[in-house]
């Protein structure tokens, strides 16, 4: 677990999470964007990786660096840009440091987050702070 | 679709569930599997589930209480972790739409939903925007 100092500084990265994306396709999925046919009828390059699946890739990158605090004070904000991702895409989860803000008890970390596949693409950004006590 | 179904006919304020989960072992295994978690600390040592594996159960929400619904394609959402959620616990989500609107020529629904335990504790609170295909 990532040590969180009272060094940081705004514009510093924390540790990436690299990940091949993966999801298991049901030809008879109940949400039709989920299958081959429909997701390239649609116009992406295949069956979508679910957008939960995603955001769990960025959530454990941010559990990594703040750990249990995450549990208690973590919140995100993001959104699915530039066609999302298929089985086999390599994505790799980012934050970099944008504010730190002292509260009454406790000192918020806020960040710049997003993923971004194997051609560099973001495919989701956002941003995500949390409470440090 | 007429405007009696789909997209058109859902009303603001409509809610979905509440939906009862067991966060069983094989269940919280399962999604961990499924996510690629590689961080063992939470279950194997803190008796809880790692952030945010309940949430594709959001989606399978509005897939039950909209029928005419073909496509749900997340376009944003917000999170905001209370408490952790144990392992072997029963949690209760509650969604509800606060919001539809078109743009770009396609229809957008935002949902809010909040996740609570067996005492009735938030843990989890979430809004999310998500494209309707019919």
């Amino acid at each position: 677990m990532e040590k969180i100092t009272k060094s940081l500084k705004v514009g510093e990265k924390i540790p990436s999470l690299t990940k091949t994306a993966y999801m298991p396709i049901d030809p008879n999925a109940r949400n039709v964007i989920h299958t081959d046919e429909y997701a390239r009828d649609f116009g992406m390059r295949g069956a979508l990786i679910g957008g939960s699946t995603l955001l769990s890739y960025v959530l454990e990158m941010l559990y990594n660096y703040f750990g249990q605090d995450w549990f208690y004070h973590g919140k995100i904000n993001v959104s699915l840009v530039g066609g999302g991702a298929i089985n086999g895409d390599i994505v790799t989860a980012h934050g970099v440091v944008k504010a730190i803000e002292k509260e009454v008890d406790s000192t918020r970390l806020k960040l710049d987050v997003y993923l971004e596949n194997q051609m560099q693409g973001k495919i989701v950004v956002g941003e995500a702070s949390c409470s440090i006590t | 679709m007429s405007e009696t179904s789909g997209w058109k006919a859902l009303p603001i304020g409509l809610e979905m569930g509440p939906l009862e989960l067991v966060l069983d072992n094989n269940t919280v295994k399962q999604r961990v599997e499924l996510v690629q978690w590689e961080n063992h600390e939470p279950v194997d040592k803190l008796g809880v589930t790692p952030p945010g594996i309940t949430i594709a159960n959001h989606a399978l929400m509005k897939f039950t209480a909209w029928p005419d619904l073909r496509a749900s394609i997340w376009a944003k959402s917000e999170h905001e972790f209370l408490k952790p959620m144990k392992v072997g616990s029963r949690i209760y989500i509650r969604g509800k739409i606060i919001d539809k609107y078109v743009k770009r020529n396609r229809n957008y629904v935002v949902a809010e939903y909040e996740t609570v335990n067996e005492d009735g504790e938030v843990l989890m609170r979430s809004r999310e925007t998500a494209v309707y295909v019919e």
